[in-house]
């Protein structure tokens, strides 16, 4: 192969102990973050029902109400899980932020990937 | 201390002890082999070792 | 089975021992504990129907998956599976990003799992009336024991996970047999259905967990350089694989819908265990529990052994440090990488929230996917057919590689109703893992090297 050969420098073993601890570290935090930031998770409403104290008020059929006793349940245990909502109101320009970045994502991954992806080829293949 | 106490304080115990097994067994590993042979695994080794008779692993030269 | 210390011209490699079975019991294994928890969040997020039909449109972009990787994962066989598919097809940061996707989805996936063990063992002993107990020893001790299982070797761990996954699926279907499901006896989905409470923006919602019905199925291709004839068996198992967990899923959807109210199914930890409950039967709340754990168990299995086979690709490859890179002589498993994410699953087990960690798992998945549907057409660009040799070609390109764009932009925007903060952290997460990756750590990288595979020059480069 005479056309240009990367011959790629040795790592010391202890940069290969710092780029596993950066990733850990990096792993962890994008994990992290969103839970400590109070922000995960959806936002939840209750709606509002008659009556929270019995089952009709619940608004839960003869037959549900069977099933709902079966698992261990009061009106009072239960009413909490039944009046719980997702919110799902949303914001357009947060939906286009997302958008954008995840679009822009992928676009740097191809894009460097590409370049990196020619030299692969060079190298094997040789020079066209 | 109930027997289910016993059974938290086994589980705590085993996992320390298979923890401990590997931990040792990969010590023991990396000091008796030699690096370049542990990493010598290369990709791609796929069709000329197509179909090898696991009883017969070890044969090969 | 004997490990012996093979070393052929002082080279030590993976060892090639597995079937289609192994392969089935790979992919399914993973994904099986999905119809027993997880699937129902779905039902919280958009009831009853809208979870049927999330199941269904999951279903379809998973076919779509399956037949995609089937073809691609039989010419790129290797260890890594759509990590080494990236670094042939689409370049080196694409495959550090979905080498890192694997390792996520897959450690993120046996975190859930390791939860549910606990969580479900906890219930046993309150139930059994023990005060005070704990879930922490049996999520601890679930970890330790399969990574110990994984380091030991390929062989026994798949054979143990084909047995187990058997036993689960099993299980679904006796529960679908007791119901009798041709009769009002026990089910009642007339009295339970309720339409769509939150009209059709919440199918699009309950699309997000819908995913969980079948996430790791793709898993099969990991084991690509254990494999006896990867060209033949991989697209066996992993076809067979997604067949196996559409009826299973569409049977899990039956049962549990006809007997338990929406507003509880969508948060419950153990729908299936739920529903053998509610039949009054001794033997089938047993059986379910049996089925639970052993579900839990295969699935966290296999999610040790792909996340480490991925992790140690990268790390041949020097992408990651080459310490990682090792094979265990006697045992021939990726051992040292075995051994590193060990302690990563234990910290996300011990201290995240479950839907947390399953949404982390499900959105490492989808970046997967949206990853494979412009894959395959690269692959299809560079690569025509006849050009290599194929050892499944998927029919009517390349429509399965658009459907499968479309049904993942939609699962992004499901994913962002609830749980958009995730969505943006995982992301700046990836894009600066990216830069790190272009700027400094590629200068460790062997170019030529990488492209292992005895094809010819891609058309256009």
């Amino acid at each position: 192969m005479a056309n240009s050969h990367y011959e790629p420098p040795k790592q010391s073993a202890f940069g290969q102990l710092i780029d596993s601890l950066f990733l850990l570290v990096l792993v962890i935090a994008a994990l992290f973050a969103p839970l400590y930031l109070k922000l995960a998770g959806g936002g939840k409403i209750d709606i509002a029902v008659a009556d929270k104290s019995t089952w009709a008020g619940l608004g839960q059929s003869a037959v549900q109400q069977a099933q709902w006793e079966k698992l261990g349940f009061t009106p009072e245990t239960a009413a909490s899980i039944i009046t719980s909502r997702f919110d799902y109101s949303f914001n357009p320009t947060e939906v286009v932020i997302t958008a954008v970045v995840i679009i822009g994502y992928f676009a740097l991954l191809f894009a460097f990937s590409r370049t990196e992806y020619r030299e692969v080829i060079e190298e094997r293949f040789g020079r066209k | 201390m109930n027997s289910f106490q016993i059974l938290e304080y086994a589980a705590w115990a085993i996992s320390a002890v298979l923890g401990l097994y590997m931990l040792f067994d990969m010590i023991r590993i990396d000091r008796t082999y030699d690096e370049e042979l542990l990493t010598s695994s290369r990709e791609g080794d796929i069709e000329d070792t197509l179909v090898i008779d696991p009883p017969h692993q070890g044969g090969h030269k | 089975m004997s490990q012996t210390t093979a070393v052929h011209g002082e080279k030590i490699s993976l060892l090639r021992v597995l079937g289609p079975a192994h392969v089935w019991a790979l992919g399914v294994g993973i994904v099986l504990v999905g119809e027993y928890m997880g699937w129902n969040f779905a039902v919280g997020k958009g009831g009853m129907i809208a979870a049927l039909i999330a199941c269904w449109v999951a279903g379809l972009l998973y076919t779509c998956v399956a037949m995609i990787d089937s073809e691609v994962t039989s010419t790129v066989a290797a260890a890594g599976g759509q990590y080494a598919q990236a670094k042939h097809i689409v370049g080196p940061l694409m495959a550090f990003n979905v080498g890192l996707y694997l390792v996520f989805a897959y450690t993120m996936l046996e975190a859930a799992n390791a939860i549910t063990l606990g969580y479900l063992v906890q219930t046993v002993g309150t139930m059994a009336g023990f005060a005070d107990v704990h879930d922490k020893p049996f999520i601890v001790l679930t970890i330790m024991f399969l990574a110990w299982l994984n380091y030991r070797g390929v062989y026994a761990t798949l054979t143990v996970n084909l047995i187990l996954t058997a036993i689960a699926f099993v299980a679904i279907l006796i529960l679908f047999a007791a119901v009798k499901p041709w009769s009002n006896e026990l089910l009642n989905h007339q009295a339970m259905l309720n339409g769509l409470p939150y009209g059709w923006l919440g199918v699009i919602a309950s699309l997000h967990f819908g995913l969980w019905y079948y996430l790791g199925i793709e898993g099969t291709c990991q084991a690509a350089e254990e494999v006896r004839s990867p060209a033949r068996s991989l697209p066996l198992g992993t076809m067979t694989g997604i067949m196996t967990l559409l009826i299973a899923a569409t049977m899990t959807w039956y049962v549990c819908s006809g007997l338990m109210p929406w507003e509880y199914l969508g948060q419950a930890v153990t729908p299936l265990f739920d529903a053998a409950r509610l039949t009054n039967s001794m033997p089938l709340m047993v059986l379910l529990f049996v089925g639970t754990v052993f579900s839990t168990l295969a699935s966290a299995n296999g999610c040790i052994n792909d996340a480490s086979r991925a992790w140690f690709s990268m790390g041949r490859d020097r992408y990651l440090p080459t310490w990682f890179g090792a094979v265990h002589p006697k045992n021939r498993t990726p051992y040292r990488s075995i051994v590193f994410l060990v302690p990563v699953a234990l910290v996300f087990a011990y201290f995240a929230p479950l839907d947390q960690v399953i949404t982390f798992s499900i959105l490492s998945g989808l970046l997967g996917y949206t990853y494979m549907s412009l894959n395959v057409i690269l692959f299809r660009r560079k690569w025509p057919l006849g050009m290599i040799k194929r050892g499944y070609i998927h029919p009517f390109h390349p429509l399965p590689a658009l459907v499968l764009l479309l049904l993942c932009s939609v699962t992004y925007f499901a994913v962002f109703l609830g749980y958009g903060t995730q969505l943006i952290a995982m992301l700046i997460f990836f894009v600066v893992a990216s830069l790190w990756f272009h700027f400094h750590r590629y200068q460790y990288v062997r170019r030529g090297d990488q492209f292992t595979m005895q094809w010819p020059r891609p058309v256009g480069y």
